[in-house]
């Protein structure tokens, strides 16, 4: 009964930070590139069936499901060198190929266009588990499949598993850039609605933030998709580094997230990951002890969510939780030394609403694994600041929405049929709310927050159940 | 007065001078004023002011003493008693006109007497003066002879008449009555008394010197007419006689005790070297005793012959063996109630002496004595044999079950510990066969025997008997040093490497102290909904289907089959009350050897840091369970709409409230578990198995192991001194537990309002016409819901303010307890210093 965990990874960037995923997960099991059990991987203590099981012939499976609207990315897959990993039977590509047009409307539309094909998947993937932790979705929030597809696909899930958790791994588009995608800001804010709503955590990687640690931390002039990816796939695996290596503490992902979320709808979280490296690079080899790592941690430059939205009214913002997973060879006693210290110097600010602190959680490193550092940690981190990632949102959908452009690609849906865009107008409302209760978790008064002002209330929470609640009636 | 008496004596030494001149045959009649007399006399002057001094001590009464022995010795005994008198009349004259200088005087006749003598041998008489003869006394030698014989003849009788009027008759009288007294005082002659104190420092009574129970000790009969001195003397020297005596009884009765336990080998051996003793003393006495009667060969026939042997003579030749009997007496008198270790030592503490006679002594005898203790050490540490048929050892075994046998097996007899043998190296001496014998009867094991050999090797000793004695301590601690190196290393290998040691500790760690957390959660997971029934229903044989499903299912299935089959359910003795919680609990098996390390005590230990653990991850596992009722994706996407927005305030503030309170109390069991897990768990781990890296011998280890269980009880609070602060935490788990039933029924009641309100929405959506039936329905429910929320608000409050309250005591105690590391603990729930800021804020108001 391992706590199993389903993967689900839908669209292009999905696909591909999920591929870099098992890539890494392979490696750290010791598991060959067909699913094999290499001869080396004798040294137990790590847990392997949480993500993946055993066919008939020993083979490790990864739990995981393809999910995409059209072939090219799989198809990578399905001749890479990855191929006979997977189970085929978990790849699901769009009969007619076409792909979701990077529209959110035609994503979610599919999506429920092929629901039952899917939940089949899923519900043989559950059955096949003995006791069912909860399932991971990677997508981004930008483009079309994984957006909206992933929405419908959050909403199903939080429908008929109820009870089974949803981590998502999300991908924010890159704010800096002006996109290809022009209705991104669309896109993102239907999708940041179903985050909200749907999903339990989500863990925020924002392009921005990949680009420029690209760029600054790893020197690379211009970084590629599968670079930043290769970051991505560095955070996905060292978060879940706890459950693949028992020890005494959070062992299983309700665990994990219980505590970093205190507060139901804040629920996204950012992420630091040092040191870096990309694909093995030799970088310079820096020192690491636990409050090395633990001070980096918390610099702006380490985490993988704009410096932008960091910054902005950096004095306000608090963490509401943070938990720090190092691995490697630690000794526990630093751990206390580094929190003391990281106190005294008074380098992170917490709510003042209820006692927080920083979780350190110790794991060990993969014996297959060869890094230069001894010690590296993943921060996983509440932060009021995230709050300014989707006012980013909210204020570039705004200006869209202004000049009411390119919303005819949506009303093509039966979602926004008849020019019916109340969905944008809730998502928004929604949205905000949300941008708010996280403003009322820097004041020490939260706990009364939304208490005195019933309309703000109705327009707040009303608004947004009253629509939800028909569509999960369906 | 003094110019008057310098004058007087001037002209007296002048007189002097010129009598002596005058008795001078050449110079008859001296003239006062010839340039030879003033010579003379000047000369004499200076002799006068000279500073010579005899080379005598100034002892009037010596002197004396001297002249009369001389004077009878000469055979002129009645002169010598003349000479006393006289001498005594001398001396008592005291007062004016008394002569002040008697010694001078005394010894200024002495020398005019002997100087007589050696004139009537014919010395000339101006050896008075021998140079105011000056150059013309030489050629007139023959004649001076003559006449100062003369001279001196008259001069004598001269003086003997002065101090006895009735010379001749006294002097016979004196003599013949000091040859009476010696006779009669000698009734008995010295060879006779030779004889019979030769006899006596046999112990055997003589003719006239017999063992006198009175004065306990040899002495002259009574009866016998001796001198006093030599009654004395034979009594000085038969005190080796008594010596003698108590030496040799002492030896003849342990020799008839020998079969019986209490004489011992050390016992034997000691005797064995005081009869070696003892026969060097014979061979002296028969020695002696051949030449007791033999006269002294003199050089010539007129001096009188003695015996070889006199009584002084004696005394001279029994000083020797004098001081060793004596110290042997000592020996046999310390030594009479000791045996074994503690004779040795008793002896040890009289080898420390300076005398090189009485030193060498001893460490002939203590070598002796010392090499049976010596073997039984040497069989011990290489052997392991309790070579102690007598007790003699200061190592005591004792019968015991085999997982006391290190404990309690073998014992330090301090009574037996000869103090040459300094504890440390005791312990070591025990240690080391103790760990042989740990290793025969425990570990099975007999690769100790190459240990052992290679120890005797390295130190230079070989194997076999008798290869060590007294005086080479620092051998035998080489050995023990070298065997207790070799052997206790190996006693650890075989524990490390064949039991496994680590790896227990590890499979404890892992299960009893819940390190493998994956494990524990399914036992939780299975074992939970079971426990909370009353402990009467529940069979152990179920529960440990339920151990054995959760290793299957964990990662605990790869450990060693063997470590999985020492888990074991156990189920506390139970009351009629408690439920599943209160008696469940998992136990470790130790089995031999390593039930040395796990003793029951220990177990009961770790059984009581599993409950405390068990509890908190119950208590956990409650918090995560209360968050996933209320996860984000169930809370957020449900709708309340349709409720009136008084009751949606409601709802809204009982769930802040709920999710708050879980916050403090999920951050008060999380940061404990860390501070369980960090503070506690891995650091006495890491520093134990520093530990156990460094310990040389298995009392380190033990020893290093109960440090580690004790600080994890310490810093548990499962101390003694931790009792309050204990039971206010556990006060607190009770209370997140009763959130947990609140919680729950909190949300079940959420979710039924939601479904409720989904219905009659749907209902109203269906059938508007008929809306004032539906909104009857939901005016109740809105009514229902309200009283509902308003109770559990209620509730959640009280329960909130309780465990505030709770808190604050608890983070109050704190503080006050002992251990450091608890201070931790707070700086961990105050990390934020929220606590504190509260405390300060609720002081200020």
């Amino acid at each position: 009964m391992p706590r199993e965990i389903i993967t689900l990874q839908v669209g292009q960037c999905g696909n591909q930070i999920g591929m870099e995923f098992w890539k890494q997960l392979c490696l750290e099991h010791g598991i060959s590139k067909d699913g094999i059990l290499e001869d080396f991987a004798t040294q137990g203590g790590d847990r392997k069936d949480v993500f993946f099981y055993q066919a008939d012939d020993q083979h490790y499976i990864p739990r995981a499901l393809l999910i995409d609207l059209e072939p090219r990315v799989i198809n990578g897959i399905q001749n890479g060198e990855y191929r006979n990993l997977y189970n085929h039977e978990n790849i699901f590509v769009s009969d007619h190929g076409g792909g979701a047009g990077n529209n959110w409307a035609s994503g979610y539309h599919q999506g429920k266009g092929v629901e039952e094909e899917i939940m089949d998947m899923i519900d043989r993937e559950a059955d096949g588990s003995d006791s069912l932790e909860g399932f991971v979705l990677c997508h981004s929030i930008a483009g079309g499949t994984g957006s909206g597809m992933g929405s419908y696909l959050l909403e199903t899930l939080n429908d008929r598993y109820s009870k089974k958790l949803v981590q998502t791994y999300s991908v924010f588009p890159n704010q800096m850039e002006t996109s290809d995608v022009v209705v991104q800001p669309y896109n993102s804010l239907l999708t940041l609605k179903r985050l909200t709503l749907n999903a339990d955590c989500v863990v925020v990687l924002d392009n921005t933030a990949l680009n420029r640690i690209a760029v600054e931390r790893l020197h690379l002039t211009n970084p590629t998709f599968a670079q930043t990816n290769s970051l991505v796939s560095t955070v996905m695996s060292a978060s879940t580094t706890t459950l693949r290596y028992p020890g005494y503490m959070n062992n299983d992902l309700v665990g994990l997230l219980a505590s970093l979320i205190p507060t139901p709808r804040c629920h996204f979280l950012m992420t630091g990951y040092t040191p870096l490296t990309v694909e093995r690079q030799a970088n310079v080899i820096r020192k690491t002890t636990v409050l090395d790592v633990m001070r980096r941690l918390l610099q702006t430059k380490n985490i993988m969510v704009s410096s932008y939205a960091r910054n902005k009214e950096a004095s306000q913002a608090k963490y509401i939780s943070i938990l720090n997973i190092i691995q490697g060879e630690v000794d526990p006693t630093q751990v206390h030394e580094s929190l003391q210290r990281i106190r005294e110097r008074k380098l992170v600010n917490f709510i003042e609403w209820g006692p927080a602190s920083i979780q350190v959680a110790l794991s060990k490193k993969s014996p297959y694994v060869q890094t230069a550092h001894r010690v590296s940690g993943l921060m996983l981190a509440s932060h009021t600041s995230i709050r300014h990632l989707f006012s980013k949102c909210l204020s570039q959908y705004e200006k869209l929405r202004k000049k009411q452009a390119f919303l005819d690609n949506y009303r093509k849906f039966p979602m926004f049929a008849d020019n019916d865009l109340s969905e944008f107008d809730e998502s928004r409302d929604i949205i905000e709310s949300l941008v708010d209760e996280y403003k009322a978790c820097e004041s020490p008064d939260y706990i009364k927050w939304g208490m005195e002002d019933p309309e703000q209330l109705l327009t707040g929470e009303g608004n947004a159940s009253g629509v939800v609640d028909p569509k999960l009636a369906f | 007065m003094e110019d008057d008496d310098q004058q007087k004596a001037a002209d007296l030494v002048q007189e002097l001078v010129l009598r002596l001149l005058s008795q001078n045959p050449q110079t008859p009649n001296p003239d006062p004023n010839s340039p030879a007399f003033l010579k003379t006399l000047r000369y004499a002057f200076r002799i006068l002011s000279s500073r010579l001094t005899p080379s005598v001590a100034p002892d009037a009464t010596a002197i004396a003493e001297s002249l009369k022995r001389r004077l009878a010795t000469q055979g002129k005994s009645s002169d010598a008693l003349a000479f006393a008198d006289l001498y005594t009349k001398f001396a008592s004259k005291t007062g004016p006109g008394s002569v002040n200088n008697k010694w001078a005087l005394v010894y200024l006749l002495k020398i005019v007497s002997d100087d007589r003598k050696s004139a009537v041998n014919g010395l000339d008489s101006s050896v008075l003066l021998p140079n105011l003869g000056l150059g013309d006394a030489a050629s007139s030698l023959g004649n001076g002879f003559l006449r100062g014989g003369e001279a001196k003849k008259k001069d004598w009788s001269n003086g003997v008449l002065l101090v006895s009027k009735d010379p001749e008759n006294l002097r016979d009288i004196a003599f013949r009555e000091y040859a009476t007294l010696v006779k009669e005082e000698n009734e008995v002659t010295e060879e006779v008394l030779v004889r019979d104190v030769l006899y006596a420092s046999q112990g055997i009574d003589g003719k006239y010197v017999k063992f006198n129970s009175e004065i306990d000790g040899y002495a002259v009969l009574d009866y016998v007419k001796v001198p006093r001195a030599t009654r004395i003397m034979v009594r000085m020297l038969s005190e080796l006689g008594w010596l003698f005596r108590k030496v040799k009884t002492f030896i003849s009765e342990s020799m008839d005790r020998f079969p019986a336990e209490e004489v011992g080998t050390v016992g034997q051996a000691f005797c064995a070297a005081l009869q070696d003793e003892l026969s060097d003393y014979y061979k002296l006495l028969a020695v002696l005793e051949a030449q007791a009667m033999n006269p002294i060969p003199l050089v010539s026939e007129s001096a009188s012959s003695s015996n070889y042997l006199s009584l002084r003579r004696l005394s001279v030749w029994f000083a020797e063996p004098m001081v060793k009997m004596r110290l042997m007496a000592v020996l046999v008198d310390k030594c009479k109630i000791l045996r074994g270790g503690a004779m040795a030592g008793a002896i040890h503490l009289h080898a420390q002496h300076g005398d090189p006679l009485v030193h060498e002594f001893m460490m002939n005898l203590l070598r002796c004595v010392c090499s049976p203790l010596f073997e039984m050490v040497r069989s011990w540490v290489l052997e392991g044999e309790l070579e102690d048929t007598f007790g003699e050892f200061f190592i005591v075994g004792q019968p015991v079950k085999v997982d006391l046998l290190w404990r309690e097996g073998y014992k330090l007899h301090p009574g037996m510990l000869p103090s040459f043998i300094s504890p440390s190296l005791a312990q070591k001496i025990l240690r080391t066969g103790k760990s042989i014998n740990f290793l025969r009867v425990c570990c099975d094991d007999h690769g100790w025997a190459d240990a052992a050999s290679e120890a005797a090797a390295a130190s230079g000793t070989t194997t076999r008997r008798g290869g060590l004695g007294y005086g080479e301590t620092d051998a035998l601690e080489h050995l023990v040093t070298e065997a207790a190196k070799r052997i206790d290393k190996h006693l650890l290998d075989v524990l490390y490497k064949r039991y496994k040691f680590k790896e227990h500790c590890l499979a404890i760690k892992r299960y009893l102290l819940l390190g493998q957390g994956d494990f524990v959660q399914y036992l939780m997971d299975i074992v939970g909904p079971k426990l909370s029934e009353p402990a009467n229903n529940i069979s152990s044989f179920e529960l440990a289907g339920f151990l054995e499903a959760a290793i299957r299912a964990s990662n605990a299935q790869y450990d060693d089959r063997d470590m999985l089959d020492r888990l074991r359910v156990k189920m506390m003795p139970h009351g009629s009350g408690d439920r599943g919680w209160d008696v469940f609990s998992l136990e470790y098996e130790a089995r031999v050897p390593l039930d040395t390390v796990f003793t029951e005590s220990v177990l009961s230990k770790y059984l009581r840091v599993f409950n405390f653990l068990w509890k908190l991850k119950r208590v956990e596992h409650a918090l995560i369970g209360i968050w996933k009722t209320m996860k984000p994706n169930c809370i957020t996407s449900n709708s309340f709409v349709k409720l009136q927005t008084s009751v949606k305030l409601q709802l809204l503030s009982a769930l802040r409230r709920c999710q708050v309170l879980w916050n403090e109390m999920n951050h008060f069991v999380t940061n404990f578990q860390y501070y369980i897990m960090f503070e506690v768990l891995e650091v006495s781990w890491s520093n134990f198995s520093k530990e156990m890296e460094a310990a040389k011998d298995l009392d380190d280890l033990l020893a290093a192991h109960e440090k580690y269980l004790n600080a994890i009880v310490g810093k548990s609070l499962l101390g003694e001194q931790s009792q309050t602060i204990r039971k206010s935490l556990f006060v607190l788990f009770e209370l997140i537990l009763r959130f947990r039933s609140h919680a729950d029924r909190l949300y079940e009641g959420i979710y039924e309002l939601q479904i409720r309100t989904k219905e009659s929405g749907r209902e109203r959506n269906k059938t508007q016409e008929s809306s004032s039936w539906i909104s009857e329905g939901r005016k109740a429910i809105t009514q229902r819901a309200g009283e509902f929320l308003q109770s559990m608000s209620q509730d959640m409050d009280s329960i909130a303010k309780e465990y505030t309250s709770s808190l604050d005591g608890f983070l109050s105690l704190l503080p006050l307890q002992q251990s450091v590391d608890l201070k931790f603990l707070f700086f961990r729930l105050d990390f934020t210093e929220f606590y504190s800021r509260l405390h300060s804020k609720g002081k200020e108001s």
